[in-house]
């Protein structure tokens, strides 16, 4: 049975984490970057068999090429597509599966094969159960799981799939970067979170001294940016903002929110201060300290700065 | 520009019963607007100008949520339920789309409930998409888009027909009133079905089951004495490896 399989990468994230799951059903894996060299360049040691590059520059958007993706992944017949859930790199998956007529899974953090089928366990109903799917045929999917170390730092060969006449449909005609601190926030091992229980924005000079005594970048939840003006948007993470993956996210007076909590998802231990027991975050996180955090922050920082 | 707003076809999973045994009651969840149609429904309002606006929603809720932003007409798919295969899903917008009929833009909100039925709408009709979408104004019979991306925005012209994926940075700022409440009841709505619309398209995943998860509770700590909570969490991170 084919258990072949792509990945289709728009943008940098857990890929290594995306392959290693393509590559649990046993099949080749092709992986269709859609971006700079750089990035496939960067796809390319993650695991990959091969890595089919489809060069775009300042004013050809990924979505544009969405249909020789397509073309390029339907010739090969593949069992599974993957790709990560930013919103390029949707577009370019429901095309493929579109073309392949296969079913669309949602959220794929996991992947086995039983006998011919794709066997897929998930967390559903907001994370109250888990959920266990079986797809016959063609699988197109949202992986969201982890991301792995890479073992192999081997590189595939990266073949750059020849410019085709675009249909100009669509041209970007202006790119804004919010501040050059939301990479940082991205890549970032260690991140402190500012919700609501900050009761002013002088308050917060506390909170930023947590972050520099732990080597940690600073993110919010929305109303700290929209409502309040304290950050800017490129610290906002949550559902229809960043998405970060921390080894440690400290979440201060953080209320856990899904909408907050869906962009801290792949962090690897979650610790919660809060003073409300009822808060839902407790029910989402690794570790909670139930109590004022104006005497548990600076009791943290303090506490870190000597060790 | 002739608009469809589609809303109201996801379940919000609030709404869902899970019993002691894993399984999952969706019978007392009804069809959800969620932040993002809300969201969309601006978008529409800012690139329809003097052209029409229809709804598509699915399932048998209450329809005239789009009537009371701006539609003027209203078409729901009453014996559609969301589906386990987005694609199956997607399958019954796109069939309500081309029922409608001539539309430059459909306008989706980019739903957390379901990030994949959107982008398969925009698959299945063959139209160019573009998701995370947060504003777009018309300009002559292209529209100017701005999206999100990973580090920051992007303005992208595209020309129509298109698909727009919206994603909310908040809830819905001003709510219809009564007014619009009740205007929207007497405008138009025609109800078709699965049937009726030459709905063919298979679901593609079979779901085995739920189960409760494992517990995983979190170790809350006492914070009444600061000093001594700290050194508590600060072992527990040490020994998970991440300090």
């Amino acid at each position: 049975m084919n258990m072949d399989s792509w990945i289709i990468v728009t943008e940098d994230g857990p890929i290594a984490g995306m392959v290693a799951a393509a590559r649990g059903l046993g099949g080749s894996v092709t992986a269709a970057v859609v971006g700079s060299r750089a990035l496939a360049d960067a796809v390319a040691v993650t695991g990959p068999d091969t890595v089919r590059w489809f060069a775009t520059d300042d004013v050809v958007p990924p979505e544009a090429i969405a249909g020789r993706v397509a073309d390029e992944i339907a010739a090969t017949s593949p069992r599974v597509v993957l790709s990560l859930g930013n919103p390029a790199a949707r577009v370019l998956l429901a095309v493929a599966a579109a073309r392949l007529g296969a079913a669309v899974v949602n959220s794929v953090p996991r992947l086995t094969t039983e006998a011919d089928a794709v066997v897929i366990t998930r967390p559903a109903v907001e994370d109250k159960v888990v959920e266990t799917l079986e797809v016959a045929g063609a699988l197109a999917g949202v992986f969201d799981g982890e991301d792995v170390e890479q073992g192999t730092p081997v590189a595939a060969t990266v073949s750059a799939v020849p410019d085709a006449d675009v249909r100009a449909s669509m041209r970007i005609v202006e790119t804004t970067t919010t501040g050059g601190e939301s990479a940082g926030l991205l890549q970032a091992d260690r991140v402190v979170g500012v919700g609501l229980g900050i009761r002013r924005k002088d308050d917060l000079a506390m909170v930023e001294e947590l972050a520099a005594a732990s080597h940690a970048e600073i993110a919010c939840s929305l109303p700290l940016s929209d409502d309040m003006r304290w950050y800017d948007a490129s610290h906002v993470v949550g559902t229809s903002s960043s998405q970060i993956s921390p080894d440690l996210y400290i979440a201060v007076g953080v209320s856990g929110q899904p909408q907050h909590m869906s962009g801290v998802r792949n962090a690897k231990v979650v610790v919660a201060i809060n003073n409300d027991p009822d808060a839902t975050i407790f029910k989402k996180c690794d570790y909670g300290i139930l109590g004022d955090l104006y005497q548990i922050v600076p009791a943290l920082t303090a506490a870190l700065k000597e060790t | 520009m002739k608009t469809v707003i589609v809303f109201k076809w996801a379940k919000n999973p609030q709404d869902a019963r899970v019993s002691a045994d894993g399984s999952v009651d969706w019978r007392s969840a009804k069809m959800s607007v969620s932040d993002d149609d809300a969201a969309a429904a601006a978008v529409v309002l800012d690139i329809a100008g003097d052209g029409d606006i229809v709804g598509l929603t699915l399932g048998n809720g209450d329809a005239t949520w789009a009537a009371a932003r701006g539609a003027s007409s209203t078409v729901s798919v009453t014996d559609a339920e969301p589906n386990a295969d987005s694609a199956a899903t997607a399958a019954v917008l796109a069939a309500g789309v081309r029922h409608i009929g001539e539309a430059d833009v459909v306008v989706v909100g980019d739903c957390a409930w379901d990030q994949m039925v959107p982008v398969s709408l925009a698959a299945q009709l063959g139209w160019p998409a573009l998701a995370g979408v947060l504003s777009a104004t018309p300009e002559g019979d292209h529209l100017r888009v701005t999206r999100r991306t990973a580090a920051g925005a992007q303005v992208v012209d595209v020309s129509t027909p298109v698909v727009l994926v919206v994603a909310a940075r908040r809830a819905e700022q001003t709510t219809p009133g009564m007014k619009q409440v009740l205007a929207a009841r007497k405008k138009p709505l025609e109800k078709v079905t699965t049937a009726t619309l030459g709905v063919t398209h298979d679901c593609g995943v079979r779901v085995r089951g739920t189960e409760l998860p494992e517990a995983t509770v979190a170790r809350v700590i006492d914070g009444t004495d600061p000093a001594a909570a700290v050194e508590q969490l600060l072992a527990a991170l040490r020994s998970e490896g991440v300090l």
